[in-house]
């Protein structure tokens, strides 16, 4: 196993012009070539490959996530719905959310919003009948979400497994679906959603294009394209240290933590491969999206990317 | 040891890799940024009448955005703006949501829940509230923008009938104080949440803009005044009616007379208190000439 990694990226790195030459024929027949890590594939294996990757992480998804980032990324996530700011009676569509993180914090942050929202009609009523008064105690308990909802939609049937068995630990039940569908071809209806996120899940899309297209496809006139994702460092000090650990540490962990080198070997590629901050916000652009923006974290290791559909 | 020299090996392979990537991406960054600059040079063509300048311009001139809206009211379908979102840029429709955002903030205050409901009057999601701060600095900074404007527009309808001899020119202290009062009446619908507005307007983020907009406004009034001074005086007079502006628009917060006229009794007297406190400058600047030089003549007396 210790072999195999930068090994494994020497000789993919060798094999990789090679098979480019012969895939290049077979490529018209086969479909397009696209990368999977450093290595080179066609974009029906490299579905199926993460499709594995998932299927094989999925029951320590979590536990892996919080040893890679040493926790952070539960601030990062924080950080993304606050920045959504969702108002009670908001529809969110969150795609390649597995495992439910934004799903529960979109809930929290709604609910707790509704009941300041209650509390303030209240103040500004002083004189309520007590007919009135249990009309708002009943309004409180019958929608504390004030109509608030959230899709949590994955291409992965065992990573929306661990994130119902998540939801039904933590109690969650309201204003929570869950579907199974590809972020390249949502099984939604035009105009649906006020809110679209992807969070960690637009790097292992094989078609980035089309799942952004999707995007403003399903999002309502005026409603949100939110996008977390591990992007570029500029900083050349910070990108060595990042680089080490990132090659060094993080496939050993997975290794350790869940019995899965290659798959954390994946991850670690794929965020080199994916397209820095400036690239996906023209990507964003592209696709129909007005007033895109980004903003780093962490000095550029993670990104969030907003649009608007106007 | 030679696994460590493997791995070097594979990094910096990996790093080179880095610099092929590099290579590979601008040949598709073009396509993109053509698809772009197509779509913006369709709207041109369906546009005769605007200038080609219009579409993502910062700063759309005043006249522009009135033209807009007069010209292509027409082919605003109502679908949720999206029609009319290939006409006006994203300014025209920001300045439109806030606008409808006015009429929620006696219920809602000035926050990002009165721009959402707006935004859902205009057909747009109540995601498109994310598109202005959160603190709702930017529907207040909207509104004083908008008074200013009317006020500008006021000053300038009285000045016009002036110059045509249809109306008398007021003395100065009268303009200032119908000026002032003018003003802070546009801010009657709001009274009740504007103390909210004035505390987020100090914060720090948001000074620079605010006080951009209180300096604006004070030039505005003294230029329709007829104030042409080149020298210290054209500070003190701007510092004097920002004072009065300033403290009028505090006491009008707490006023609960009928038609705030304490507000205008208040106002009446500071305005007359700034214009005796400009004579009695003028007095002792002549008092303190007259001193001066009776005390050089006592002086040579005394010498000689």
């Amino acid at each position: 196993a210790a072999a195999l990694c930068p090994c494994g990226a020497v000789l993919a790195r060798l094999g990789g012009p090679l098979r480019a030459l012969c895939g290049s024929v077979r490529g018209l027949a086969a479909g397009t070539q696209t990368h999977f890590g450093f290595q080179t594939v066609t974009e029906e294996e490299r579905r199926k490959k993460i499709n594995q990757v998932f299927e094989s992480v999925a029951k320590k998804y979590d536990v892996m996530n919080d040893s890679m980032t040493l926790g952070v990324h539960r601030v990062w996530k924080d950080i993304l719905v606050h920045k959504m700011n969702p108002s009670p009676g908001t529809l969110l569509l969150d795609v390649a959310g597995g495992t439910g993180d934004i799903a529960f914090r979109f809930i929290n942050y709604v609910r707790s919003a509704r009941e300041r929202q209650l509390q303030k009609k209240l103040r500004n009523h002083q004189n309520l009948s007590w007919q009135e008064i249990s009309e708002s105690y009943q309004e409180e308990q019958f929608k504390p979400l004030g109509d608030s909802q959230v899709v949590v939609c994955d291409i992965n049937k065992e990573m929306l497994k661990v994130g119902k068995q998540k939801a039904q630990y933590l109690g969650y039940s309201e204003g929570l679906s869950w579907v199974l569908g590809n972020a390249e071809e949502l099984p939604f209806d035009d105009d649906k959603f006020d809110v679209y996120t992807i969070a960690f899940g637009i790097r292992n899309v094989t078609r980035i294009d089309l799942a952004l297209q999707e995007a403003y496809r399903v999002l309502k006139p005026g409603g949100r394209f939110l996008c977390l994702e591990f992007s570029h460092v500029s900083n050349p000090v910070i990108s060595r240290l990042y680089d080490l650990y990132s090659f060094q540490v993080i496939p050993v962990l997975g290794e350790v933590i869940a019995g899965d080198w290659k798959s954390y070997q994946y991850l670690v590629e794929s965020i080199r491969r994916f397209p820095p901050q400036e690239e996906l916000k023209a990507m964003i652009e592209d696709a129909g999206f007005y007033k895109v923006d980004y903003q780093n974290l962490n000095l550029g290791i993670v990104a969030i990317h907003s649009g608007f559909k106007l | 040891a030679a696994a460590r020299g493997l791995r070097l090996a594979g990094w910096r392979l990996w790093r080179g890799r880095a610099a092929l990537q590099c290579q590979l991406y601008p040949p598709q960054r073009a396509l993109q940024t053509s698809a772009v600059l197509r779509r913006v040079f369709n709207e041109q063509k369906k546009e005769p009448l605007t200038s080609s300048q219009h579409q993502f311009s910062s700063h759309p001139t005043n006249h522009q955005p009135e033209q807009e809206h007069q010209v292509h009211r027409p082919s605003y379908t109502g679908q949720g703006g999206q029609e009319s979102e290939d006409y006006e840029s994203e300014e025209q429709l920001q300045h439109r949501i806030l606008t409808a955002a006015l009429e929620f903030v006696p219920e809602h205050g000035w926050t990002a829940e009165a721009i959402a409901e707006g935004a859902k009057t205009l057909g747009l999601s109540v995601a498109a509230a994310g598109m202005f701060h959160s603190d709702g600095s930017d529907l207040i900074l909207h509104f004083v923008s908008e008074c200013n404007t009317k006020l500008s527009e006021l000053l300038e309808q009285e000045h016009k009938l002036v110059q045509l001899g249809e109306a008398e020119k007021k003395p100065t202290d009268q303009f200032l104080k119908d000026a002032v009062e003018a003003r802070l009446r546009m801010l009657i619908p709001y009274i009740e949440k504007w103390p909210q507005a004035l505390s987020i307007l100090l914060l720090p983020r948001n000074i620079p803009s605010s006080l951009n907009l209180l300096t604006s406004m004070i030039d505005d009034i003294w230029q329709y005044a007829g104030d042409q001074s080149t020298d210290f005086n054209w500070y003190t007079r701007r510092a004097v009616l920002t004072g009065i502006y300033n403290t009028t628009e505090l006491v009008m917060l707490q006023d609960s007379s009928p038609d705030f006229e304490e507000t205008w009794r208040f106002l009446e007297n500071r305005v007359a208190d700034a214009m005796s406190m400009g004579n009695a400058a003028d007095q002792v600047r002549s008092t303190g000439e007259a001193v001066v030089q009776g005390l050089m003549g006592a002086a040579v007396t005394v010498s000689n």
